[in-house]
């Protein structure tokens, strides 16, 4: 396990959780924690059965296959070449290439994919707002449309012909409407506006982090004579912080693995352009498509080592800013 | 073998000896999963099919859909030929298997190298099996031990299918190309219909023109309409607001397009050389041209748009006068009553109409060659009608073309010259352009089915066509190099 | 605008529903705001409007380039055994409904509907600078066809098993090991919670073949057994999400509830888990959609079983090669839709009710 050897997550996550659950004083100090310990790792017991037994498996089977020539043609017999794939790997410039491509993405779409929800779940859970339920519902809608369906939907709206989007622009004047999905310079823009669709997980994760605000804090926020950004400041954001970390965290996993809306469009061949060949895209295409299972897993490698190496970076940053009431 | 010992089947099954039995386990190197090479499996023929045989009748599975056939229409001709096929066949028990087209590919790449392949693939076409080279087996023997008789195939379509790993598939459904045409839309230019027959002159304002591209170009011109009515050869022609277009090609596969202008390969005859046929780049020139400076075909955004071309191809909607495809768009064609079937024009003096065609294959992983060869013979034989109808598919035999033109044309309301694409088989393309060529699915994504080229080509108006070409061959024979 | 969050309001006793009434003075605000909200979700929305109009086309209509984007029908009229399509033409001083007949580029023939046996009338001009006469009319029948031709109950049934065991599997097991890593200190719980959030940094499409090698060797591939088990171990996703709430949930009452003599699960049933309610609805919200949609490990696993399919696979059989009917498939994903909505309308009430409750118990 690649896992293992690496500072571990929580360590860095210092605030988190971890105080003794048990206060009986007649037990001694030793005894208490063996008893929390058996504690917890009884209600871990099933993840930690389920990743012996669907998880590991699976995983350790694909970095063997990064050090092999495995594919489905198998042109020359199976054999172990070392890091081959991985030298293979760093001399290719497509590799540096899709990597850029997925880094000036992320920087686009990560506040937008974190912000966004944010802001909607403080709207449904506005008291200006009538029939929230009905609104709720109608701004998870989306969320509920198989993707591929979604990524469709959009691409007809977006069409420089016939979309929706075009016959309203020239209708308010607008002669020559821009070709959205195939113009380099509006192709992220259009890619995040699709993005915004899958709104709804996020916008429930934070909905469900504001109802769990004790409204007292507010009502003490407010005899102390906060107003409405004061109470978003000194309350909302500190209070939600946890769900802004994951939702970061998350985030952050999801935008470097982003490939499946550019597979859908372009068939994922990186058009326009080359501005949306993805490193995942790549990866997907080398290990699905062309059955280059080993070149394949050796990108998964790569990702894999970068996506760790800023999560860890996140959560050390995160004792800063991340604020955990069950705590103290 | 080392390559059969290391299956990963076997690697994996170890590990997960290893893990839950929680290490320490010798798991034994038995090569179970290898020991599936068919050809050492020498198996007596089942000689009387009326008998179960001990342990119960063999299963044998049929994959569908690397090439259409998924659809529940052709979905319930398929479930009955199984049902009909076990009750006939009691020492064979058939399932079939349907994944949609969109993950065939993907699904059959994991069964196979999973180790739980079928035994029958298909309808496959001559690229979708590329995709899978090397693993279909040489039916020459099984063909040999039955007698099968191939003597009433067009050799040349048998030939399709002998390939360096043998004799991999029996001719099954054959898909020649024709010019397909709206009758209606040709009257209301006051325009002659395209020549049926390969050879006939055109004659366009009293003048017998060939019947080539040129040709083809003018009268496109008059059959593309803008919203007031005016023709693209008319002073005032709109192309912003272009209600009908003259010409499509064949835009799925630009090999395909290419084909229709000559024969030819994106490699070398080395085998590893990336090369552009001339006469490719003279129809993606055309192809280009018809879109950007002709404005006769569709562009990129429009072909892409389900309010212009809600079904595959922008003919079957009405709005196209002509269109050069394979006989297996009939499919699209019932709304129109007024279409018909017409000669390919001709490039450089020479006809050249690309073919397809279609057929089930068994995959050398099989571990009842016999048993699915006879399930085989019965798809390509007792159920064949059936299923070439479902398919839309033309009979590869040539004793049944006649009923499978009969079969064709009951589907259809207005009587279609169908002898034009019995004649466009003596101009399939050879060899045929969906021959395999290294890193068979990557090179694709650069000329296939939304491949890079194909979709720049379309969305991109005022590119130098000789440079895009140049580069289509450079980036080929980066991807060749690495697969060498 | 004081506090945006609605939690600001005061707890109301149980059973009460909780009703935002803003004070006269802010109904204006009130009704702004909404509208505004209303507007931003017009254009969110409007994909799916237009989905539901292409849904309720006929096959005449799409493709049609002078067609509108609502469902509409032309009027025809049959002629001679034909059917010919009404134009308005500009005739005889005035507009008058005819059948095109013959379609020319400088003059067409037409024939008058009410009046077929006078012949047919020429008209100078362009047909095509013509009106036709759409009148809305949606098909209805779409949806008919395609809960016939897919077996619609059957692949609902499959679909709503699949989601709802696999729900409860992940609520429970998700609950469980959040529970574990959130309240209590072991040694080793940092590398096991690395471990955890590791996993899903894995790209899904390298590790395919061997989990589904893993499954068949097991003999599950086949049945429901590979979407539902690994349910009941926990996943990530959710785990990681639960511990991030259950953090926020102060420990006071942990506490009591121990010095009560309450064991750890004692604890979980009756004090965490009514407190962490909202996250709960939530992770229950994500694996229903999540499981309602997904394609491709269905499709995988029981791709020789088409009894067992969910929906999302039994679909796609109306996205394939040769079969594009536009109003089939949008239809059919409308379809698909209602379900996950129906549920999603019922748990968020919950929502406001989990809420309410913890409010009480402070």
């Amino acid at each position: 396990m690649a896992a293992i050897g690496v500072q571990p997550l929580e360590a860095l996550d210092r605030r988190a959780g971890g105080r003794r659950f048990f206060r009986r004083p007649s037990l001694g100090r030793s005894a208490l924690a063996r008893h929390e310990a058996k504690w917890g790792l009884i209600f871990l017991a099933p993840w930690i059965f389920g990743f012996f037994a669907f998880t590991l498996i699976p995983i350790i089977a694909s970095l063997i296959f990064s050090l092999t020539n495995l594919s489905l043609e198998q042109t020359q017999p199976l054999r172990f070449v070392g890091l081959d794939n991985f030298v293979r790997m760093l001399g290719d410039h497509t590799t540096w290439d899709s990597l850029a491509v997925t880094f000036r993405f992320a920087a686009f779409n990560l506040p937008i994919a974190i912000v966004v929800p944010f802001v909607v779940a403080l709207v449904l859970n506005s008291r200006y707002l009538r029939g929230t339920g009905l609104f709720r519902t109608l701004f998870f809608l989306p969320y509920v449309i198989p993707f591929v369906s979604g990524v469709l939907a959009w691409q007809g709206m977006l069409n420089l012909e016939t979309g929706w989007v075009n016959e309203f622009l020239r209708m308010i004047g607008v002669q020559n409407p821009p070709n959205w999905l195939q113009d380099t310079t509006l192709i992220y823009p259009s890619l995040a506006f699709i993005g915004l669709w899958g709104i709804g997980a996020g916008v429930i994760v934070n909905l469900a982090g504001l109802k769990g605000i004790p409204t007292e804090l507010y009502d003490a926020a407010r005899i102390d004579g906060a107003g409405w950004w004061a109470s978003l400041r000194n309350v909302t954001l500190p209070m939600m912080s946890p769900v802004i970390f994951y939702s970061l965290i998350l985030g952050i996993v999801d935008v470097l693995q982003y490939f499946l809306v550019p597979l859908v469009l372009y068939n994922g061949t990186g058009e326009p352009g080359g501005s949306t060949l993805f490193f995942n895209l790549l990866l997907y295409k080398q290990a699905f498509n062309f059955q280059n299972y080993a070149y394949g897993a050796t990108l998964a490698w790569l990702l894999f080592a970068i996506t760790l190496a800023i999560t860890l970076i996140v959560f050390r940053t995160s004792r800063r800013w991340v604020y955990y009431a069950g705590e103290r | 073998m080392t390559a059969r010992l290391f299956r990963p089947g076997v690697l994996l099954a170890t590990f997960a000896l290893v893990a839950t039995a929680c290490g320490g386990s010798n798991a034994p190197p038995s090569p179970s999963g290898a020991a599936s090479s068919p050809s050492a499996v020498a198996r007596e023929a089942s000689v009387g099919p009326a008998t179960v045989p001990p342990g119960g009748p063999v299963e044998i599975r049929w994959y569908c859909c690397l090439g259409g056939g998924e659809a529940p229409e052709q979905k319930a001709v398929e479930d009955k030929v199984v049902a009909d096929f076990n009750a006939a066949h009691p020492n064979i028990h058939l399932t079939f298997e349907v994944v949609t087209y969109d993950q065939a590919n993907g699904q059959l790449a994991t069964e196979l190298q999973s180790g739980n392949p079928p035994d029958i693939v298909g309808p496959v076409g001559i690229g979708g099996a590329n995709a899978f080279h090397g693993k279909w087996l040489d039916l020459a023997p099984l063909i040999q031990k039955t007698n099968y008789d191939l003597s009433g195939f067009p050799s040349n379509v048998v030939d399709i299918y002998k390939l360096d790993e043998g004799q991999v598939g029996i001719p099954f459904a054959i898909y020649p190309s024709a010019l397909f045409y709206r009758k209606g839309l040709f009257e209301e230019a006051n325009l002659d219909e395209p020549p049926h027959k390969y050879g006939d002159k055109y004659t366009l304002d009293g003048q017998p023109l060939d019947w080539n591209y040129d040709t083809i170009r003018q009268v496109a011109k008059r059959l593309t309409v803008d919203k007031n009515n005016k023709d693209a050869t008319q002073g005032g022609f709109d192309p912003k607001n272009i209600r009908q277009w003259g010409l499509e090609l064949q835009r799925d596969d630009l090999r395909g397009l290419g084909a229709y202008f000559g024969s030819g390969s994106l490699v070398a005859a080395d085998g590893k050389t990336a090369q552009i046929p001339n006469d490719w780049a003279a129809g993606w020139k055309f192809y280009y041209q018809s879109i950007w400076t002709d404005h006769i075909s569709l562009t990129g955004p429009q072909f892409e748009s389900k309010d212009i071309n809600p079904e595959d191809y922008p003919f079957f909607a009405g709005n196209v006068a002509m269109s050069e495809n394979f006989l297996w768009s009939t499919y699209g064609v019932g709304k129109l009553d007024d279409w018909d079937l017409a000669a390919v024009p001709s490039f450089n003096g020479r006809v050249t109409a690309a073919f397809n065609a279609d057929t089930f294959r068994i995959l050398k992983t099989t571990k009842h060659p016999d048993e699915a060869f006879e399930v085989l013979q019965y798809l390509l034989g007792d159920a064949a009608p059936d299923l070439l109808k479902a398919y839309g598919g033309f009979p590869a035999r040539t004793a049944e073309q006649a009923a499978g033109i009969e079969a064709l044309q009951s589907q259809f309301k207005n009587q279609v010259d169908w002898q034009v694409a019995v004649d466009g088989i003596q101009y399939a393309d050879n060899p045929n352009f969906e021959a395999p060529m290294p890193a068979y699915n990557e090179s694709l994504g650069l000329v296939g089915s939304g491949g890079k080229y194909l979709t720049e080509f379309g969305n991109k108006p005022g590119l130098d066509m000789d440079t895009e070409i140049n580069k289509l061959r450079s980036d080929l024979q980066a991807i060749f190099d690495k697969a060498s | 605008m004081t506090a945006l969050g609605a939690a600001a309001q005061p707890p109301l006793p149980i059973g009460r529903r909780r009703r935002f009434l803003p004070k006269p003075k802010e109904t204006g605000k009130s009704f702004l705001f909404t509208f505004i909200v209303v507007i931003v979700l017009a254009t969110f929305l409007s994909p799916i409007l237009r989905s539901v109009f292409v849904s309720l086309k006929t096959p005449e209509q799409v493709g049609q380039l002078d067609a509108p984007q609502y469902p509409a029908v032309l009027q025809t009229f049959d002629y001679q055994g034909k059917t010919y399509d009404v134009y308005d033409v500009p005739i005889e001083g005035g507009l008058k409904p005819l059948a095109l007949v013959k379609k020319g580029r400088e003059s067409s023939q037409f024939v008058d509907p009410s009046n077929a046996a006078a012949g047919l009338i020429t008209w100078q001009g362009s047909w095509r600078s013509l009106d036709r006469s759409w009148t809305f009319s949606p098909e209805w029948s779409n949806y008919a066809t395609v809960w016939d031709q897919i077996d619609y109950p059957r692949l609902l049934f499959n679909t709503a098993a699949l989601a709802l065991i696999g729900m409860v599997g992940t609520i429970l097991s998700c609950t469980l090991v959040a529970y574990g890593f959130a309240r209590f200190r072991f040694p080793g719980r940092g590398l096991l919670f690395t471990i955890l959030i590791a996993t899903i940094f894995l790209p899904y499409a390298v590790t395919i073949i061997p989990t589904y090698t893993f499954f068949l060797k097991l003999g599950w591939v086949g049945t429901w057994l590979p979407l539902l088990v690994p349910t009941f171990f926990a996943n990530a996703y959710d785990v990681f999400l639960l511990r991030q709430y259950l953090l926020t949930i102060p420990r006071e009452m942990d506490e009591a509830a121990s010095i009560d003599g309450a064991g750890p699960v004692r604890t979980l049933v009756s004090v965490i888990v009514p407190q962490a309610w909202p996250a709960i609805i939530a992770v229950a919200i994500f694996h229903v959609v999540y499981a309602w949609n997904d394609f491709l490990a269905p499709l995988i696993y029981l791709s020789t079983k088409p009894e067992l399919q969910p929906l999302a696979v039994g679909l796609a059989h109306f996205n394939t090669l040769h079969y594009r009917n536009q109003a089939f498939i949008q239809a059919g994903t409308l379809m698909t839709m209602i379900i996950p909505v129906l549920i999603f309308l019922v748990f968020q009430r919950f929502f406001t009710r989990g809420i309410v409750i913890s409010g009480v118990e402070k």
